[in-house]
């Protein structure tokens, strides 16, 4: 990397998006630039705000589903589990064994799947590498499908209910898997073979936006931005739920914490959510994973408050929620993108106005999450 | 009208032929002369080349943007159908593929978005949200469908539509193009 341009002092404004190939969504940045180097970026967030906590609201418990679904709909499957753990937390509801196993395996899949379509986007913002975006597009669309197969749609699943799930899985399911993720398996190999021989990408990646592991928990970033930086926290091990302290869940630890290392660490969660599905596949017990239907629903104790924490593909995702009679009296969310944008000023200060894009592509934001 | 163009036609043409004797040139295969023009406009050149360059926005809004992204990945691969181009400006595309709910603060960006595309000019409604206002309707924030805003030439229903629909809302796009449907 060469010396960036030094002006002398006078600064420049350039506006970046609301509509914007790069930002992912519908983001707005004011990067004040002196010459080449960014001194100050600014977000502005709110273009898609439509108000989900307070029509949620308004709902009752099975409505509301759908919505949490929407707040961030590249991992849909992660945040309907975290609320509707929050709903059975509030009325008192304990989920079937097996139905925990199916969890995580749907849960692993959708991480899969997260960090599939995080990686395809960020290597185009990088440059150039459309390829990737087909490779990984490709592997992601396998995931996508034995979801589908079990929920009956592509995107949004709907597929959690109290208790349990909707449906247990078709016959055949499992093995389904086991050849997807083999097939997925030898493909990371490849992905990683292919990006860490590439002398452009390990320019554009290495050293970039680094952070230190003490700024990082200053910062408070959280999910794989957190662990790049060297800081061993993941809410599956650390507050652990459903079977992850049974499959011997180790969280994935990379400590240079610059861009480089968050694609490292997630490629890293990639391989330890295939092992982790294969696990949880080869130890399901048989039985009934079915849940509660919609229409019975135990009315709640007055104003119970409830918190829940979760490891969604972005990070720790924290639910608070006060239980009404048939819906929720008041529901908050600490959406791991809102805090990992916070952080984007601190990470990109100094850098080349180019490596912005890397930077903010490396922190995988979802912007409907952050503007709620 | 016709006695119009005649008119311009023998102008233009009376023109080029001055131009051409002042430079010393003589008139040339090379040079199309305005009735040529003309003549392509009315036998539906211009309509079929139109049918077939049609060049959405790389522009999505929210969840249906994923859908979006998908529609031009492996799977279905949009421009294999060689007249679909993503372009990531507005000046160089045809058509906008609304892809999310529309907010009121977002109303204006997309409105200059709009203007700044070339006419002829066409929106595509990609699912709910975009349609209806989707499960926002009772929303504070949200405008119940971009057609309050502007025109709309197809519009997609799903939560989110598959990649396969916006695959059949442009072919359906091009027919109304070439005239087979009445806008």
């Amino acid at each position: 990397m060469g010396q960036a341009l030094q002006g002398d002092g006078l600064t420049t404004k350039i506006n970046v998006g609301p509509i914007h190939p790069s930002t992912h969504g519908v983001l707005r940045l004011v990067v004040e630039l002196d010459g080449d180097e960014i001194v100050n970026v600014e977000p502005h967030i709110g273009f898609l705000h439509r108000g989900v906590e307070k029509l949620m609201e308004t709902r009752n418990y099975m409505q509301d589903l759908p919505y949490v679904e929407k707040l961030d709909y590249v991992a849909p499957e992660a945040y309907s589990e975290a609320y509707i753990s929050a709903v059975e937390s509030a009325l008192g509801v304990e989920v079937k064994e097996r139905a925990q196993y199916l969890r995580v395996v749907l849960l692993e899949l959708q991480r899969i799947a997260s960090h599939l379509l995080w990686l395809g986007t960020f290597l185009n913002d990088l440059g150039h590498f459309f390829t990737v975006f087909m490779w990984a597009f490709a592997d992601r669309d396998k995931i996508l499908r034995l979801l589908q197969e079990h929920a009956g749609a592509r995107m949004f699943y709907v597929n959690m209910r109290l208790g349990g799930l909707n449906r247990d899985v078709p016959p055949g399911f499992e093995e389904e898997v086991l050849s997807v993720l083999g097939d997925i398996e030898k493909r990371i190999p490849m992905y990683e073979s292919y990006l860490e021989k590439n002398e452009i990408f390990m320019e554009r990646t290495k050293g970039i936006g680094a952070i230190s592991s003490h700024r990082a928990i200053e910062l408070g970033v959280t999910g794989p931005v957190l662990r790049a930086s060297g800081v061993n926290f993941d809410i599956r091990s650390s507050k652990s739920y459903y079977v992850y302290d049974k499959l011997n869940f180790k969280p994935q630890v990379v400590s240079s914490g610059d861009v480089f290392a968050r694609y490292k660490v997630r490629m890293l969660e990639m391989k330890e959510s295939i092992r982790l599905v294969r696990e949880a596949i080869r130890h399901m017990p048989p039985g009934d994973a079915v849940g509660m239907p919609i229409r019975l629903i135990i009315p709640a104790p007055k104003n119970k408050e409830v918190r829940v924490y979760r490891e969604t593909p972005r990070g720790e995702l924290l639910i608070y929620m006060v239980a009404g009679q048939q819906g929720p009296y008041r529901v908050s969310f600490r959406s791991p993108s809102f805090i990992n944008l916070a952080a984007l000023p601190e990470i990109a200060k100094g850098a080349h106005y180019a490596d912005l894009f890397a930077i903010l592509g490396s922190l995988d934001l979802v912007i409907p999450d952050v503007d709620r | 009208m016709t006695t119009e163009f005649e008119n311009a036609e023998k102008e233009m043409s009376r023109l080029v032929e001055a131009s051409l004797k002042k430079y010393g040139l003589k008139p040339n295969v090379l040079f199309a002369r305005l009735s040529d023009i003309t003549k392509a406009a009315s036998s539906g050149l211009i309509t079929w080349s139109r049918k077939n360059s049609v060049w959405p926005s790389l522009f999505g809004l929210a969840c249906c943007a994923m859908e979006l992204m998908d529609f031009g990945s492996a799977r279905i691969d949009a421009e294999r159908g060689s007249y679909l181009l993503f372009r990531a400006t507005p000046r160089q595309s045809d058509v906008m593929i609304v892809a999310g709910w529309v907010t009121k603060s977002i109303i204006p960006e997309i409105k200059r978005m709009y203007e700044q595309m070339m006419k002829p000019r066409y929106v595509v409604a990609y699912g709910e949200c975009a349609t209806s206002g989707g499960p926002w309707f009772e929303s504070y924030n949200i405008i119940r469908g971009i057609d309050q805003v502007l025109p709309v030439d197809v519009y997609v229903a799903g939560c989110p539509p598959k990649p396969e629909n916006l695959f059949a809302a442009l072919l359906k796009l091009q027919k109304k193009i070439g005239g087979n449907i009445e806008g």
